[in-house]
């Protein structure tokens, strides 16, 4: 069953065509890699989905809610962590999570119950009390991890979501893909480590310049780059035509 | 020291705090390079000095300059120390208005620069950048100087005011360094109260700036200076004026003295920042504790309203207590009482039981409540800064933006015009039989300019966290300060019209003002309503 169809989505920033005809879609329990370079479009495209970029044109369902027909009805069923998330850091990490429980409707005792067991699950226990100013990057990026999973949503937008973690917290949100994706909410979440992607994606979308460049499975890129038996890396660079890193490199050094 | 260093850095540093408040694309390409600073330095100095000296020399003058002679030499001397306190003023005022973000992710932190030459940076940057208050001081008195053959004098003045503008702007250095480890282990051990006690402090040293800057406190000042400089000989910072004392008396030696002192002080201060800076900085953000208390949600409900707006609205109340760019906010209200009290202590001290106009009081009392609840409601919208993706990406709808930013204004609009109207009942005691008819109008004033300030708000939205930040552009603030200004007096003109034609107010008069109110009120509300949900469907941050 399809939880999200992106479907011919364009858009641009006054002259910079930033998507050019992007379509794919998400089975219920899958987890799909949003692979690209920097400015080929994935961030843009997450964006989308979640309402908060208006595309040119094309339509984008979720779990049957067409996005732009009701925003507020997707909103209400995904769970969004941006990449580099700003956050209200004159709140304490604690008030951060009480306001984005509420916004989302959650009583007060579901709050204290999931908000405690989140904090805990990522070593925040203890540190909620003090302001988001305060914190590491990668406190920051759990606690906007904590916030996009809050309200149990039905399928998750995640941008670069492991950047800045500490192993064990890196370990935990992937653990936690796969269990969520196991009862049926399926993930997008973009990347530029090949090797996560590798792991934990059952499909990835290989986006370059604004356009889906390939799809499929690992195995299925490596056959279409014609790479077999190769690192995802290898595959990567190959499809999107960055593989002649020596000169680069050489000239660097030089 | 590596002087190239401090020169590359002195012109990062003044080119960032430029541009930092330079918001218009155009006047940023005129003004975005420091080079600038320097013509307009030479333009004021010499083009009112110039001016002023044409006009002195023109015939028929010779009472004016007669006027002048005794108090040229007193105003030459005032002006190194008033420089050297206004360099003091501005560089706190600056460094208060950067955004907490901004604060901890300065490059000097990680590349190889020692603490002097940052400080030696710093100062050249600061001292340049405020050169225009040294040309604009010079450039007034130079005209009745040259005038009245006393330009040695002037010369003096100017050498000690660059002195003044130097050693101001190292106290400003050694304050920083200081604040930032006082204020990092107090924030520390204090926590919530620390954040209280950061507030009323920046709002104290906020309004005592605006009111220092009311026109004639300056000429004030500069005498005052002067006077007090000769029985305070002992303190440096009046050592520049006695210098240019010495040389309007003649008195070369003084000169010489209080010179060579002052150039030392500067030096020494110049040392001790360095040393300070060496020290006490503390690149890294503190951490600061609310609460020990374990965590208990509380849902606060405000009647009428959903949990969703109620939790905005505490979202802001905290947005407005906690951040330090946040707190000219809070002192708006305070420079406006006491100003507005300052106006109306002449007629306090009248002995006539007459009553004042009712259109003066009236005036004098919207026009504050009207900023104050505009300004609020104007920024709301883009002080939310680049973390305003949070609320786009959570399900709210515009109606529940909308009523949570009107009602955050109006909760703090409605106290302060109760708290005005009470000031002005204590200064004016015959206003009382206006008390029961402002005090209504000025609720509605709040409803509708809270409204329009929404409006203005989602259609003007500045979200760019920088120095200073307006959130809301510039055209969107004078648009919406001017209509509301209007709207608050077409709703007070019917009773105005009611006490100038009747001598009192009549019930249908009083009928039409709330009408009105309540009409631009609805009017506004819809705008407001249309411009979220315009805002919302092109997000824009």
């Amino acid at each position: 069953m399809e939880a999200l169809r992106v479907d011919n989505v364009v858009k641009s920033f006054g002259g910079l065509m930033a998507v050019k005809g992007v379509s794919f879609s998400v089975e219920k329990n899958q987890i799909l890699g949003l692979l690209g370079p920097n400015g080929s479009g994935k961030s843009t495209i997450m964006k989308t989905i979640v309402g908060i970029v208006k595309p040119d044109a094309g339509s984008i369902t979720v779990q049957g809610i067409n996005v732009a027909a009701d925003p507020i009805g997707v909103k209400r069923i995904v769970g969004f962590v941006p990449e580099s998330p700003r956050l209200y850091e004159f709140l304490s990490g604690i008030e951060y999570l009480d306001f984005v429980a509420t916004v989302h409707g959650l009583s007060p005792d579901t709050k204290r119950e999931r908000i405690m067991e989140f904090l805990k699950a990522l070593d925040l226990e203890g540190r909620e009390n003090e302001l988001i100013h305060g914190y590491s990057q990668g406190m920051k990026q759990k606690l906007a991890i904590i916030a996009g999973l809050l309200h149990r949503p039905q399928i998750l937008i995640l941008d670069e979501p492991l950047n800045a973690l500490d192993p064990r917290s890196a370990r935990i949100v992937k653990d936690l893909i796969h269990r969520l994706s196991d009862d049926g909410v399926p993930t997008v979440f973009s990347t530029h480590v090949l090797e996560i992607a590798d792991a934990i994606c059952d499909r990835i979308v290989i986006m370059y310049d604004g356009r889906v460049l390939a799809e499929g499975n690992a195995e299925e890129l490596r056959s279409k780059a014609g790479t077999a038996g190769s690192s995802l890396e290898e595959v990567f660079l190959k499809l999107t035509g960055t593989s002649d890193t020596r000169e680069i490199v050489e000239a660097l050094t030089r | 020291m590596n002087l190239r260093s401090v020169y590359s850095l002195a012109v990062v540093l003044t080119r960032s705090q430029i541009r930092g408040t330079q918001r218009n694309k155009f006047l940023a390409r005129i003004f975005g390079e420091p080079r600038i600073i320097l013509p307009v330095d030479i333009a004021l100095l010499f083009g009112l000095g110039g001016l002023g000296y044409a006009i002195l020399s023109a015939s028929g003058m010779g009472g004016l300059l007669d006027l002048l002679k005794p108090i040229e030499p007193e105003l030459l001397a005032g002006i190194p120390s008033a420089i050297m306190f206004m360099a003091i003023l501005f560089g706190v005022l600056y460094e208060i208005s950067q955004p907490i973000q901004s604060m901890n992710t300065d490059l000097v932190n990680w590349l190889p620069i020692t603490p002097m030459e940052y400080v030696g940076a710093s100062t050249i940057s600061e001292s340049y950048i405020y050169s225009f208050m040294v040309c604009l001081f010079l450039g007034v008195v130079l005209g009745p100087a040259l005038a009245l053959s006393m330009s040695s004098v002037w010369l003096a003045a100017a050498f000690m005011a660059v002195v003044a503008l130097f050693a101001g702007a190292t106290v400003v250095e050694v304050l920083d360094a200081t604040t930032n480890r006082i204020s990092s282990s107090f924030y520390k051990k204090s926590g919530r109260s620390g954040i209280i006690f950061r507030l009323i402090a920046t709002v104290i040293l906020l309004v005592f700036i605006q009111l220092l800057f009311s026109g004639y406190v300056v000429g004030y000042l500069l005498q005052s200076v002067m006077q007090a400089a000769i029985s305070a000989w002992f303190i440096p910072v009046v050592w520049p004026t006695l210098a240019v004392l010495g040389v309007a008396q003649a008195n070369l030696s003084n000169f010489l003295l209080f010179a060579s002192f002052s150039v030392v002080f500067a030096v020494a201060l110049f040392g001790l920042a360095a040393r300070f800076r060496a020290r006490f900085w503390v690149p890294v953000p503190v951490s600061i504790k609310l609460s020990t208390r374990a965590y208990q949600p509380r849902q606060i409900h405000i009647p009428l309203i959903g949990a969703t707006e109620s939790a905005m609205i505490q979202k802001d109340f905290r947005s407005l207590t906690r951040r330090r760019e946040m707190a000219r906010f809070l002192a708006i209200p305070f420079v406006l009482a006491i100003s507005m009290g300052i106006s109306l202590l002449p007629l306090s001290t009248q002995q006539t039981a007459e009553a004042p106009n009712f259109m003066f009081i009236a005036f004098l009392f919207i026009m504050p409540v009207a900023i104050f609840v505009g300004a609020l409601s104007m920024t709301s919208i883009g002080q939310e800064g680049y973390a305003v993706w949070n609320l786009y990406a959570a399900p709210i709808t515009p109606t529940q933006l909308l009523r949570a930013k009107l009602l955050f204004a109006a909760i703090l609009g409605v106290p302060f015009a109760i708290a005005l109207l009470s000031i002005f009942a204590v200064l004016l005691k015959t206003i009382g039989t206006y008390y029961g008819i402002l005090l209504p109008v000025s609720f509605l004033v709040v409803l509708e300019v809270s409204a329009l300030g929404v409006y203005f708000a989602a259609l003007f939205p500045d979200f760019r966290e920088m120095v200073r930040s307006r959130y809301v552009s510039v055209w969107g603030s004078l648009l919406g300060i001017g209509m509301a200004l209007c709207v608050s007096l077409l709703t007070v003109a019917p009773l105005a019209l009611s006490i100038f034609l009747y001598d009192s107010i009549i019930p249908q008069l009083a009928i039409v003002s709330f009408c009105i109110g309540l009409a631009v009120f609805i009017v506004a509300l819809k705008m407001a309503h249309r411009q979220i949900q315009r805002l919302f469907r092109n997000i824009r941050t």
